[in-house]
């Protein structure tokens, strides 16, 4: 059988979508595709809402399910795991109406808006871990702030994952500190131009080449942001002294002036009892 | 440039299920006939294109180098060396064609030097602008197919679903427009939906039937699970 160019390309694409015979979803349009698997946009006929819906290896169906049973607000909740009556294996999963971190970094927000999505993107990671799960594949692209600010982190990898070059530790074998360093690159990525030594500082820790030299778990980063955040220093960091003393400023400033208006009345009133 | 040849087809009908070369290799390291078959089934064509496009060869010659390719990688056991650990079968198999006929190419350029030696110009690539690798990867995705639609027909005559069949090559291998679920529906005096689940079941039997053949290519479970990630994403 002849098959010409146009026609390879339309079975390519006709054979790859997902048969959804015999289940309650309606396909609706691709969304998204990646290493392992393509999402798509679907109708829950049962419950008449929209869903995403991830279709992948069927060898990869027990991480699906692992991924299903991380219950945290900043993680993509998980509706539903199967098989395609091709054998594919399918997860469920809220749709997330939102921008993709990526885009939503290259708006004008503000650092302090940008801190709160990597420390809640971090929360998800430093939960995962606890659970025993890694995500392997950490970047901008796997991350969306929703149209209420919530921050959802999805893509959780599986055993096959590889990770994308920017975000992607040079480790040997991938673990938690991997994510350490994908976290540190992603705060880099969302950082502005203008953005404080202190900041820039907690990424390069956490992205340090070496795994034992990271922060040893991402709560123990998320505590570095923090302490930045309350204008104390950061372990990341060993501050020049001019540094120190402007931040001292900076965080006592009402003392400061409070001292600067004192002594300006004593002096004041020295003056007036010699005159 | 003269067309390219027939060779290739008929094409052969393969058991449904096929073992992987390693396990048809089994502890020997030989491959027997039925799994040579199969990859000469699948690589005849893009074996021939490449040469083509890469050393600028005419139809004949161009077939008589994919012809003493096949028997010289059969003489000297040359699928028995693939090591999957290193590559996949595709790429492996490919470097070893460039190997070959770059040494067939040289002898017969030293033999004809003095003379007047023309080389023809590098067709596919010109008119496609496809690198040579390209358009082996390309006449390769087109042969898998075209066996697998040759076994979905087979499947569909010897399970009484020639009109599910029907329906799925009016729509899905429509060279040109291709008719609404509508007009097939009418044309074939079924429902919209009737359409839906024929093209349905069809395409995911042809799924089926390419991943079978692709298993029957390669070399155990990673190499698959790479090149169906490939050709299917």
């Amino acid at each position: 059988m002849d098959v010409s160019d146009s026609i390879l390309d339309h079975l390519r694409h006709v054979a790859a979508l997902p048969d959804l015979t015999g289940t309650r979803y309606e396909l609706e349009s691709e969304i998204g595709r990646g290493g392992l698997g393509v999402v798509y946009a679907a109708r829950d006929r049962q419950l008449d809402r929209r869903v995403a819906l991830k279709v992948l290896d069927s060898a990869l169906a027990g991480e699906a399910q692992l991924i299903a049973r991380l219950e945290h607000p900043a993680i993509v909740p998980i509706y539903e795991t199967g098989t395609l009556p091709d054998g594919r294996a399918f997860y469920a999963m809220k749709l997330v109406a939102g921008a993709r971190l990526d885009r939503y970094a290259a708006g004008p927000h503000s650092l302090g808006e940008r801190l709160r999505v990597v420390r809640r993107v971090g929360e998800a990671l430093a939960f995962a871990h606890t659970r025993g799960v890694i995500h392997r594949d950490l970047k901008p692209q796997n991350v969306m702030v929703g149209e209420f600010g919530e921050v959802y982190v999805m893509d959780w990898g599986v055993e096959a994952v590889a990770g994308t070059p920017a975000f992607r530790a040079p480790d040997a074998r991938m673990d938690a500190r991997s994510d350490i360093y994908a976290l540190g690159a992603l705060l880099e990525s969302v950082l502005p131009a203008n953005a404080p030594p202190a900041l820039r500082a907690i990424g390069a820790k956490a992205m340090q080449a070496d795994p034992a030299a990271r922060y040893p778990d991402a709560a123990a980063l998320l505590v570095d942001i923090g302490r930045f955040q309350d204008g104390l220093a950061v372990e990341a960091w060993s501050e020049p002294a001019w540094h120190r003393l402007r931040r001292f400023g900076s965080r006592n400033a009402v003392l400061l002036w409070l001292l600067a208006a004192y002594a300006g009345v004593k002096l004041l009133l020295f003056f007036l009892r010699n005159i | 440039m003269d067309p390219d040849t027939a060779i290739g087809g008929p094409h052969g009908h393969f058991p449904s299920t096929q073992l992987s070369l390693l396990e048809a290799a089994g502890s020997g390291g030989a491959l027997p006939n039925e799994a040579l078959e199969r990859v000469t089934a699948l690589y005849w064509k893009p074996v021939y294109r490449f040469i083509r496009v890469k050393f600028g060869k005419n139809n004949e010659d161009a077939k008589d180098l994919t012809q003493a390719f096949f028997a010289t990688a059969l003489e000297r056991d040359f699928f028995a060396r693939f090591d999957a650990a290193k590559a996949s079968f595709r790429t492996y198999l490919r470097m070893a064609v460039e190997r070959f006929a770059a040494t067939q190419h040289a002898a017969a350029n030293r033999q004809k030097r003095g003379g007047d030696i023309e080389f023809e110009p590098i067709g596919g690539q010109a008119v496609t602008g496809e690198s040579p690798e390209q358009v082996f990867e390309r006449e390769w995705q087109r042969q898998l197919f075209a066996l697998a639609l040759d076994d979905l027909r087979a499947h569909s005559e010897a399970n009484g679903k020639q009109f599910q069949f029907e329906v799925f090559a009016a729509y899905d291998l429509a060279d040109c427009a291709r008719p609404s679920y509508a007009d097939l529906a009418a044309r074939h005096g079924i429902s919209e939906t009737a359409v839906t689940n024929h093209l349905a079941w069809a395409r995911r039997m042809l799924r089926q039937f390419v991943n079978e053949r692709l298993r029957g290519v390669t070399a155990g479970a990673r190499d698959l699970r790479g090149e169906m990630r490939r050709l299917w994403m």
